[in-house]
């Protein structure tokens, strides 16, 4: 430790800290616009001067290292004179227009300008005068107020990996530019605003709306992936105006999905009164007459539930109560991306923290789009491979990440198992061995290289597997997921404390449903096809939108045809076409509730926005409809609810009683022995299927701002490797289990050989309902 | 040849300046280039050869007089990185041209420092980053550099020893920032020059983060007559800490300006009349800025001062790169000011909020004083806008910039004023 005086203060801190972090540290007050804790250093706005003894100058404190016995000052006549100084100097060409600007209230500039600004300035010359950007649906820009600090090109550089935003020219003719006019292409752009420290870059959807002082901050957490961010939802009134990471959440930064899907909260997409269906069309009613026709529906026949996992732990709960209450032994299903249900060896959820995840000595994403899944672990990864380490990745799509993985391979989906058993190969010759694994290793034809690159990670001290949707939704998940959890026991990855076996899930509360819904769920594909065949009279949907997401669109839509749906929800979405009857449920912003995200993370939110309509938290519903059904109601509060929580999820006893950050672990099975599977392949090509942030999602799909982003970001509605074309792009016909389809067909390097790409899933007809394809007319 | 006798020594970067052929290897070669190379390659390790160059007392030429030896004794070794030499022949800074003539006339001098300095440093690849106004020497370097290659002086198992170094030169775009050396170095990696803060020093973590020595092409043109006649010859010339011979570029109201090579402590004086032929008009120069643009003025009561980095330092300016631009009594020193003001607002690179903001403002005001619209209050202005620039930034840019303002304001405030009287009275008139 390195131990130095602050205005005649001793401090210690850690050798190397600048002098500026070592005087936040200690709460001594200096000035800063370009220091970012999360960004590099650049040094460049010079507000930060500290004097120091002995200088003959003063030091820019973010740049200078603390050294033993430093006497730093922080207050001085001649540090205030500075200041005084570096103020005229920047506000010399800036256009003072406060009152108009939305940062007013919540700026820097403002608000040292008042502290340690001059009461008026001296520059009477011509004033600079900028363009401004097209930067896309997320940012306005109001260049002449930049103070180029470079934040924002350090932003794009280091944490979006983009790079689109840079600096040109030099003296004071630099200005800052969008190298990609018209759109950022970061998932992360929103943040852009945030870091702005003045009102150069602002929030383009919330711009001219509302005044920092005038919104109110509810903490909540996000739901629109299993990252479950800590965010701060700012409203007026009961209107959301934006949505922002929370100041002391685990994460600086959160993604575009998750910050402007707020508009769909008030979209036409909303379910704010019950609706019953009346000749053709769904019209308004009251509670009492919506629950009755539901009812109606319901009473005495063989139902489906079919939910979606994004509920609060308490909404989710009361789904497997009214399960119990009154459709015992009904089907159940929540995930829509799951084809293999047998147990798996390690459950979904993380067995790490994204931090840990971030320290690993080796990281492995297998098959996961993980930039568009997890913009915020992505992002994790990124910070990590600056910081030299290794990330690796296999999988059948060059996903762009934004920052190159350290190491690459391309492999369809039936290659999984020859990557697995290669690598098994590999460890056990290393002398590393588990029990099952030769067996496992033996019932495997295949050998695929890939698996070097695999085993390569394994032997490091410490190895983190993302095990991502590739697997997670392929036909013998559960055999390749034993396969993994061989070869981590094998090489020392399992125990306590070193778990690297992540298996991403797919929504939030992962580990929650493993205990809550372990014993009874099906497979969403199941439960569709027992529907059409006669085996369920009604499919109730809660939240789910088996049409717009996952992989059994076909078969959803088909039971649909045939069998009356009851709808549940925040989001009608195209689905409601089927619904009889809507009942509205909360969203996410609107309830007091708990959330688990990946990590096991435990939050409980306590400051819902209060709701816009007649919708009721989900449990409300819920116990509504037992109550109707002639079941007796579990739980009349939140507390008898959370009992039954508890009773389902004893990881959860402590939730609400303690105040210490909680975290619940992932289900692991040491009977979900499964030998991988022998069944040859049917056809040329395998299919696999992109999630896009700006689609999927009934949430997401109903905001305008985040489908106007899906636009820009748009691919061809399928890829393939041009070698696998072998023809023109264009319009071709695949064959499928189903029958013959035509699909407009582009080419990119970026897809293994092989494989069918299919980048607008829902969009793209229905092809993602299958797993393996063939061209009609032209070889593979 | 330099005569080993330090007394007897006219000049050591020049002294084969006016010879003609001198930048063809075979001319060269005549006048002893390279002969004393094989030696310091077989009998010479770098421990030697830094503490020859340590004893020299040899102060970097490039303007900020940092001695030679203590900056390469400060490169880590064994670090696993390479470890880069560049030579600076950015040479930007207003009124200076010497290394420019070392370059077109006697490349070759440069080419063995820099073989010599690469040895020592363990370097395998050296650049030359040659400013890009100067076509014609760049092209005269990458001549010689080709002659060196073909015999064997460059590329590997230099003259049969084990040390291989490559020698590139790279052209500048025309930026005087690109001549601070960490903006060099940025540039030289192919990214806009913008100086980078220090700590890191280069040596540490330079050229693509790896330990690098940035030296004026003066500087490692000395380094040869330095090695062959040992530290203590050189340290024997001019004086205490300021040791050898420097060359002046002078220019201005002298009556024969150009380059001159003289020993160390050579009095301004001296070197105007006795060198440059003395002043054009009157017997006392009205200012004299010592060491570049960047550098304060000196007035007539300086005429006497030895040149020296240390008594320039005493005098209130600095040595600098040894331009000396003279001023008599004929010159507008208002004009010349607001001419700088604008040479440092075009070349700021604008990271830093005082240099990007106050070169630019400093510029616009001297404008409109040169022009006759000043008022009293704009004096203060200058003075506060050019002070909370200097030694509150990123590199010394701003400091140069504010050195002239600085320099007028307290030496001629009514020139200044005169200029706002004159349009008042014009107004009135009008
Ligand atoms: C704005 C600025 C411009 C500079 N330009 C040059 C230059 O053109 N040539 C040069 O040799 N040094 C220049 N320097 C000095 C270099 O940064 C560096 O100190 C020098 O190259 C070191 O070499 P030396 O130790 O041999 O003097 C400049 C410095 C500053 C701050
Ligand atoms: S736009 Fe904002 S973040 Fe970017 S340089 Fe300007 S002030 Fe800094
Ligand atoms: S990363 Fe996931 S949880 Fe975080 S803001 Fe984005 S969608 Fe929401
Ligand atoms: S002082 Fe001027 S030239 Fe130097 S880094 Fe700062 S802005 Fe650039
Ligand atoms: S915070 Fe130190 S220079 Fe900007």
């Amino acid at each position: 430790m390195t131990a130095l005086y602050i205005n005649d203060e001793e401090v210690t801190v850690t050798p190397g800290t600048s002098i500026l972090e070592a005087c936040r540290e200690n709460g001594a007050e200096v000035p800063y616009f370009c220091y970012h804790p999360e960004l590099s250093v650049a040094a460049n706005c010079r507000m930060c001067l500290v004097e120091i003894e002995g200088w003959n100058k003063p030091a820019a404190s973010c740049c200078t290292p603390v050294a033993e016995g430093m006497k730093v000052r922080t207050q001085t006549e001649a540090l205030e004179k500075d200041r005084e100084m570096m103020m005229e100097y920047l506000l010399i060409h800036h256009p003072l227009d406060c009152p108009v600007c939305d940062q007013g209230g919540a700026c820097k500039l403002q608000d040292y300008a008042v502290e340690h600004g001059a009461s008026h300035g001296r520059y009477a010359e011509m004033k600079r005068a900028v363009v401004d950007h097209d930067l896309g649906p997320f940012v306005s820009t109001c260049m002449t107020r930049c103070i180029h600090c470079t934040r924002c090109v350090r932003f794009a550089d280091e944490v979006a990996g983009t790079g689109d935003m840079g600096v040109l020219d030099r003296g004071d003719h630099m200005r800052i530019d969008g190298i990609v006019e018209d759109c950022l292409s970061s998932e992360l752009s929103g943040n852009l605003s945030d870091i702005c420290p003045v009102g150069a870059l602002l929030d383009k959807p919330s711009h001219d709306v509302s005044r920092p002082w005038e919104v109110t901050r509810h903490k909540s957490t996000c739901t629109q992936c299993p990252q479950g961010c800590d965010i701060t939802i700012e409203s007026r009134g009961d209107e959301v105006i934006r949505i922002r990471p929370e100041k002391d959440g685990m994460e600086p930064w959160i993604c575009d999905r998750g910050r402007y899907v707020y508009d769909a909260f008030r979209s036409e997409q909303r379910i704010l009164e019950p609706k019953v269906r009346e000749s053709g069309g769904l019209v308004a009613a009251s509670w009492d007459d919506a629950i009755g026709r539901a009812v109606e529906l319901m009473k005495g026949k063989r139902v489906g539930i079919v939910f979606s996992p994004d509920w609060s732990v308490e909404g989710l709960t009361s789904i497997r109560l009214l399960n119990d209450a009154v459709f015992e032994g009904a089907k159940v299903a929540f995930d829509l991306h799951r084809r293999d249900m047998r147990s798996f060896a390690f459950e979904e959820g993380l067995a790490m923290t994204t931090q840990q995840i971030e320290d690993s000595g080796q990281v492995v994403i297998l098959g996961s789009d993980l930039r568009q899944r997890l913009p915020v672990l992505m992002q994790r990864l990124r910070k990590r491979i600056n910081a030299g380490k290794p990330v690796s990745r296999i999988g059948a799509m060059n996903y762009r990440t934004n920052t190159e993985p350290t190491k690459d391979s391309l492999i369809r989906p039936r290659d999984w198992s020859a990557v697995i058993a290669f690598a098994m190969q590999q460890v056990s010759g290393l002398g590393k061995t588990a029990a099952g694994m030769d067996a496992w290793m033996a019932g495997v034809e295949g050998r695929h290289e890939a698996g070097k690159l695999l085993a390569d990670a394994l032997m490091d001290d410490s190895c983190a597997l993302l095990v991502g949707e590739e697997i997670r939704s392929h036909e013998d998940a559960a055999a390749l997921i034993y396969g993994l959890d061989l070869l981590m026991r094998a090489c020392g990855h399992a125990e306590a404390g070193k778990d690297g076996r992540n298996l991403i899930s797919e929504g939030m509360n992962p580990q929650l449903l493993s205990s809550v819904f372990g014993d009874v769920r099906t497979s969403a594909g199941e439960l569709f096809d027992a529907a059409s065949n006669g085996e369920l009279d009604v499919l109730l949907l809660i939240g789910s939108d088996p049409q717009g997401d996952g992989l059994f669109s076909v078969q959803a839509k088909q039971a649909m045809d045939k069998v009356p749906l009851v709808q549940v929800g925040a989001i009608s979405g195209q689905i409601s076409e089927y619904a009889e009857v809507q009942l509205p449920a909360a969203a996410y912003s609107e309830v007091e509730g708990s959330f688990v995200n990946m990590e096991g993370r435990i939050r409980v939110a306590e400051n819902p926005l209060s709701s816009l309509g007649a919708e009721r938290p989900l449990w409300k519903v819920m116990m509504r409809l037992i109550q109707d059904m002639g079941g007796d109601i579990p739980a009349v509060n939140l507390d008898e609810l959370r009992a039954h929580v508890i009773r389902f999820a004893p990881q959860m006893e402590h939730a609400w009683r303690s105040s210490d950050e909680l975290m619940i672990t992932a289900a692991r099975n040491n009977t979900a022995t499964h030998a991988s599977s022998t069944k040859a392949p049917s056809r040329s090509l395998d299919l696999i299927s992109r999630y896009s942030m700006y689609r999927e999602g009934a949430w997401v799909r109903a905001s305008d701002l985040l489908s106007e982003a899906g636009c820009l970001h748009a691919l061809d509605d399928v890829l393939v490797h041009p070698n696998t074309l072998a023809g023109a792009e264009g319009e071709r016909v695949v064959r499928t289990s189903s029958g013959e389809q035509s699909v407009h067909v582009g080419s990119r390097e970026d897809v293994v050989p092989g494989v069918l790409f299919v980048a607008k899933r829902g969009v793209a007809g229905d092809l993602s309902s299958e797993s393996e394809v063939d061209f009609v007319g032209g070889a593979a | 040849m330099i005569p080993s006798d330090p007394q007897k020594v006219t000049g050591i970067c020049f002294d084969h300046v006016d010879v003609p052929n001198q930048n063809s290897l075979a001319v060269a070669r005549k006048n002893g280039a390279y002969a004393f190379l094989p030696t310091v390659l077989k009998e010479f390790d770098a421990d030697k050869i830094i503490d020859e160059v340590k004893t020299s007392g040899l102060r970097g030429r490039g303007g900020a007089g940092f001695p030679t030896g203590l900056k390469w004794s400060f490169v880590p070794r064994n670090t696993g990185k390479p470890t880069y030499l560049l030579c600076n022949a950015d040479e930007g800074e207003p009124g200076t041209f010497k290394d420019r003539d070392i370059m077109r006339f006697d490349p070759h001098l440069l080419i063995e420092g820099m073989i010599m300095a690469g040895f020592a440093l363990d370097v395998k690849d050296a650049y030359i980053y040659i400013r890009g106004e100067f076509l014609h020497e760049a092209n005269v370097m990458n001549e010689a550099i080709r002659e060196a290659y073909a015999a064997n002086l460059l590329g590997e198992n230099i003259l049969g020893t084990d040390y291989s170094m490559d020698l590139t030169v790279h052209r500048g775009a025309g930026a005087y920032i690109c001549g601070e050396e960490t903006a060099l170095i940025e540039s030289l990696e192919g990214r806009p020059g913008r100086p980078r803060f220090k700590p890191p020093f280069p040596a540490v973590e330079g050229f693509y983060g790896c330990p690098t020595v940035v030296n004026n092409v003066e500087t490692l043109a000395t380094v040869p007559a330095i090695l062959e006649h040992g530290g203590a010859w050189h340290a024997a010339i001019g004086v205490p800490n300021n040791t050898g011979f420097k060359i002046f570029s002078v220019s201005g109201h002298v009556n024969k300006p150009g380059n001159y090579e003289v020993p160390m402590g050579t009095t301004m004086r001296t070197l105007i009349e006795d060198y440059c032929g003395g002043l054009q008009h009157g017997t006392v120069p009205k200012a004299i800025i010592p060491g570049g643009s960047s550098s304060a003025w000196l007035m007539a009561e300086h005429y006497d001062v030895p040149l020296t980095f240390d008594d320039l330092i005493k005098a209130g300016s600095m040595l600098g790169s040894g331009a000396i631009i003279v001023m008599d009594e004929t010159a507008d020193l208002v004009a010349l000011t607001r001419r700088l003001a604008h040479f440092y607002a075009h070349e700021s690179c604008g990271q830093c909020t005082p240099c990007r903001e106050g070169t630019g403002w400093l510029e616009r005001v001297m404008n409109r004083v040169e022009t006759g619209h000043g008022c009293e209050a704009d004096l203060k202005v200058l003075k506060e806008a050019s002070e909370h620039m200097a030694g509150r930034t990123i590199c010394a840019l701003a400091d140069g910039a504010a050195a002239p303002i600085l320099s007028l304001l307290e030496h001629f405030p009514d020139e200044l004023r005169s200029r706002m009287a004159q349009s008042h009275q014009e107004e009135q008139s009008a």
